[in-house]
């Protein structure tokens, strides 16, 4: 027979940061306390609300299992001496298994003989095991900052009130800081809260539901989450989707209910960013749409703990938004009081970073960049520099403004806003918001040609000045994100309106760095070259096999991105091709025979008639269009030359001519075709890095 | 409830609590935390209950008197227990009833809000309360003050007054509250906010303040004997015993100098990487006057350590 175990600390209002993380612990602690204590059990269900971490196990079992097991210790030479008489070794290890030294027994390995312990032991009651064990469990709690209170002597996440728990319908009376066990728990801080005795661990979720705590966090969840789509369609619109204020409504409550309340219309001037944000940061209200991604309603839904006033408690809130919201228009009207640009005086005085100067200087040199960035996209996409430059010059301009300072998210949106009230070009005011793109792996890249430009200028910038002064991210600490600056600026290249020749402007940037003492130029770009493919790697392991990944970065001369993109494209078609397996065969023989062999051109009279004179021929006659197509970067039409015209030539030549001849002067020559052959493959891909 | 029978009846509500009424500390503070009421008394083992207003001064805050909700000079009620009882938060929910709010009639959460001050070497967790949406007080469970980890902790319950009161009034201007019968508050304190405002932006002598803050520092180097030496892993020097060291004096330097920042800074004076240091220059002094008021203590035996619980000599 199986058995329930419930056990719940009761605290005072826990963070919503700190009930996730608490009830993962514990719930970790308690799995492999039972896993120690050989306590079998069939699931566990973590259950809280701001006030109480809760875990119940489901089919725990009655006894411990029984303790049947031979545990290998050191070897027999080291445990005891040639007499036989015991060692340290042998005391020690029979001392931590449990066993007297005369009980180790000598088992035969593969490795030699070895001491072993036969360790037996009857499995105790559960309910003999439990006290302990989860008093030890509630030490192993973590939150991200623990507090003392009152005496100072214990920390946890929040004060402790009490403490329950129930194995079935028996108290297990296990004690942490002074408090004891008991089977009595607390309702809704408000609505029920009073102490109140529950009769078994089954009865946990009913009983607390009855005392208007919704102890499962997700059914708690998808109740407010359900109340608010309601309550947005009686208001006519939709509910403006937002997780983050989902999942942290659902933490500060026991027991959720919705309580619409409204704002002047007027506030709808304002910029939609500036209202969302103040309803969301500052009072944590979700926003309403008159449809998916339509304008704001000038009403917001309150998640609130106890609703038994709405209407008083809509005033009260409706009170506190009124005065965020006219704040917010003074900080938006004090704003508009001064062009943007003007603030690039004030972004000389903000620290970018202490050896790479002001943010002031780095808009600089991001304004330099992007009109070299501007130049070499010209081909591909109109961007007019001058343009691109202005964007650069605004970018990073409202950081200065009050309403990014109380609201840093805004960043970019309000710059963009900003631009366009005061007549900028919008496309250019477009470039101001898009530039911080991609912002993860969820957000697009600009797509405009101008934020892309800028979002180039301002990532290799940084990147350049980073490494150039030795901030390369190791392991887990990149507190530059350089990381997301690299693989943002690969991802605006593969998925942007724009190609990145990264090689190119790494050294651009370089050169813009004047006057800061970076590195020496060549360990710097080298040093990028190679993180820039480790982020390459990274990325593109969804999208192709490894092996042809390794061939095209072999190939690619890290520069233009969609150049690889083009090979790698290239090549994996051409992998799956039949032709493929004979001439990987044949260009590996001719690229391993080649390695250290001396380049150079071929002596037509030294050519043998046959399989040899015909692959030369062979070769030079497509050498021209495949350099075309290799230059012109279509490579798939470069490997199917390759396929085409050389596949059985080459595998007739291997098949007839002996390469290594004694006459140095005809093996040099012959080594000379195949090098001539294997290079051009080689420039389009490695071919001979491709899996079979 | 007029502004200062909300005052009279956290007061009483307080007192019959056991707690002593304080009163407001006759130096420029930036919040009842500076008062030695809490700042010094939440040092050490010795048990402190106490209560009092708090007009504090914020002059970054200003705004001439034209916003409705902003105040340059504004009152905080200060509650300290220490040690924390455990039934604290009832206590404090006692409170808002005992000024007429009953919590089952509106929405009250205790919302996450660590409190930390860089300027005191002080820090807390706990909440900021909301009422109905309203930010009504902060809650804070110290755990470190003046560089010095409290033992036992203190909870410090600071009601925000003004606001509470437009709560309670249903106004939506600060300026439009009862201050008394007949009196508004925008009678008492609104030329008040507008002169402030206008001195701390505008007109303040910059140099002066300037002079005044590195006299003060200089004053509390010599109140204490604190040596320019520093012993192992930083720790303070002092030249004089506990007991000679003129601590209360030392601390009415540090809130002076933590006053003359704050107006500096107001008066746009203080660049971005100076702000860091003077911050830190503040936090040396007040570790300093910390550390030197609980040797002083110390020296004493730790006099509120008996089994009254301090009552005694409270009275």
């Amino acid at each position: 027979m199986t058995h329930e175990l419930l056990i719940e600390i009761g605290v005072e209002e826990l963070p919503a940061s700190f009930l996730a993380q608490g009830l993962a612990s514990l719930q970790a602690a308690v799995e492999r306390l039972l896993g120690e204590a050989r306590l079998t059990y069939e699931r566990t269900r973590p259950l809280g609300t701001p006030r109480r971490l809760a875990l119940v196990v489901y089919g725990l079992a009655e006894h411990q299992s029984n303790l049947d097991e031979v545990v290998t210790g050191p070897p027999y030479a080291a445990a005891f001496d040639p007499d036989g008489k015991p060692k340290r070794a042998a005391e020690g290890f029979a001392k931590k298994q449990g066993v007297e030294v005369s009980a180790l027994t000598v088992v035969d390995t593969d490795k030699g003989r070895y001491v072993a312990a036969h360790r037996r032991e009857a499995g105790a009651p559960a309910a003999d095991v439990l006290p302990r064990l989860l008093g030890e469990a509630v030490a192993n709690v973590r939150f991200p900052k623990s507090m003392r209170w009152a005496e100072g002597d214990l920390a946890f996440g929040r004060p402790i009130h009490w403490l329950l728990a129930l194995l079935d319908d028996a108290v297990v009376p296990f004690t942490f800081g002074g408090l004891v066990a008991s089977r009595h728990t607390r309702g809704h801080r408000f609505l029920a809260p009073a102490p109140f005795e529950l009769r078994s661990a089954g009865a946990y979720v009913d009983a607390l539901g009855a005392a208007h705590v919704v102890v499962d966090p997700a059914a708690r969840r998808e109740r407010m989450r359900e109340a608010l789509v309601a309550a947005a369609a009686r208001l006519g619109g939709v509910l403006a989707p937002d997780a983050f204020l989902l999942d942290e409504c659902a933490a500060l409550v026991e027991e959720p209910f919705v309580v619409p309340g409204a704002f002047d219309e007027a506030f709808l001037g304002l910029p939609d960013g500036v209202v969302v944000s103040v309803m969301r940061d500052h009072q944590r209200y979700f926003a309403v749409r008159a449809r998916d991604g339509g304008p704001l309603l000038p009403a917001y839904l309150n998640v609130v703990n106890t609703a038994r006033a709405p209407e008083t408690i809509a005033r009260g809130n409706d009170r506190v938004l009124r005065a965020r919201l006219a704040d917010a228009r003074f900080f938006v009207d004090e704003d508009k009081e001064r062009l943007l640009e003007s603030r690039l005086d004030k972004l000389d005085k903000v620290v970018f970073q202490s050896k790479l100067g002001t943010v002031g200087a780095k808009i600089r040199r991001i304004e330099r960049l992007s009109g070299w960035v501007a130049r070499r996209s010209a081909a591909e996409a109109a961007v007019d520099e001058g343009r691109a430059r202005l964007a650069a010059r605004l970018c990073k301009c409202d950081l200065e403004t009050l309403v990014v300072f109380e609201f840093p998210e805004l960043q970019g949106e309000m710059g963009r806003w900003y631009a366009l009230a005061e007549g900028v070009d919008p496309e250019v005011a477009d470039a101001i918001r898009e530039h911080y793109q991609p912002q993860g792996v969820d957000d697009a890249p600009p797509r405009g040609v101008l934020g892309a430009v800028v979002s180039v200028a301002d990532r290799a910038d940084t990147l350049v000045g980073c490494f150039g002064i030795g901030l390369t991210p190791t392991g887990s600490a990149d507190p530059f994100a350089l990381r997301r600056a690299a693989l943002g600026l690969i991802r605006v290249a593969l998925e942007g309106p724009i190609d990145v020749d990264l090689r190119g402007v790494f050294g651009e940037a370089y050169d813009g760095y004047e006057g800061v003492a970076l590195d020496e130029r060549a360990g710097v770009l080298d040093a990028l070259d190679a993180f820039v493919r480790g982020r390459l790697r990274a990325l593109l392991r969804s999208d192709f096999p490894v092996d042809v990944i390794e061939a095209c970065l072999g190939a690619w001369d890290g520069g233009s991105v969609r150049d690889l993109r083009a090979r790698l494209d290239a090549v994996a078609a051409f992998r799956a091709e039949p032709a493929f397996e004979s001439l990987a065969v044949a260009f590996k023989r001719a690229y391993n025979i080649t390695q250290d062999a001396v380049r150079g051109e071929v002596d037509q009279a030294l050519l043998e008639d046959g399989a040899e004179r015909v692959l030369a021929e062979r070769f030079a006659d497509v050498r021209p269009s495949l350099a075309e197509a290799e230059a012109e970067r279509r490579y798939a039409d470069a490997l199917g030359i390759v396929a085409r015209e050389l596949r059985e030539p080459i595998d007739r030549f291997f098949d007839d001519v002996f390469v290594m001849v004694d006459d140095a002067r005809v093996r040099d020559n012959r080594l000379r075709l195949l090098a001539g052959i294997a290079d051009a493959v080689n420039r389009i891909a490695h071919v001979h890095q491709l899996g079979g | 409830m007029t502004f200062q029978e909300l005052i009279l009846a956290l007061e009483r509500f307080w007192a019959e609590r056991g707690c002593l009424i304080g009163q407001p500390y006759g130096s420029e503070v930036g919040a009842g935390t500076f008062n030695p009421h809490t700042f010094l008394r939440s040092l050490g083992p010795e048990p402190w209950n106490v209560a009092y207003v708090e007009p504090s001064r914020r002059p970054t805050d200003g705004r001439y008197g034209d916003n409705p909700n902003r105040l340059q000079h504004f009152h905080q009620y200060q509650v300290i227990l220490k040690p924390s009882p455990i039934d604290i938060q009832e206590l404090y929910l006692d409170s808002l009833r005992a000024i007429g709010t009953d919590p089952l009639e509106h929405d009250i959460r205790f919302v996450e809000d660590d409190w930390e001050s860089p300027t005191l070497g002080a820090w807390g967790l706990g909440w900021q309360v909301w009422l109905d949406g309203l930010e009504i007080s902060q809650f804070t469970y110290f755990q470190q003050c003046g560089g010095i980890d409290c033992k036992p902790i203190s909870g410090e319950l600071t009601y925000g007054l003004e606001r509470i009161a437009m709560y309670l009034q249903d106004v939506d201007d600060v300026y439009a509250l009862d201050y008394g019968p007949g009196v508004k508050y925008g009678d008492v304190y609104k030329r008040a906010e507008w002169e402030w405002s206008t001195y701390n932006f505008e007109q303040a002598d910059v140099a002066l303040q300037q002079r005044l803050f590195d006299d003060y520092e200089r004053q509390v180097h010599a109140l204490l004997g604190l040596s320019a030496e520093r012993g192992k892993g930083g720790a303070l020097v002092f030249d004089r015993a506990p007991l000679e060291r003129l601590v209360l004096p030392a601390y009415d330097c540090v809130i002076k100098c933590s006053h003359y920042f704050n107006v500096l800074d107001a008066r746009g004076a203080i660049s971005v990487t100076e702000r860091q240091r003077f911050i830190g220059r503040v936090r040396q002094i007040a570790r300093a006057v910390a550390e030197s008021w609980y040797a002083q203590r110390e020296a004493l035996g730790f006099p509120l350590l008996r089994d009254d619980g301090g009552r005694a000599a409270a009275q």
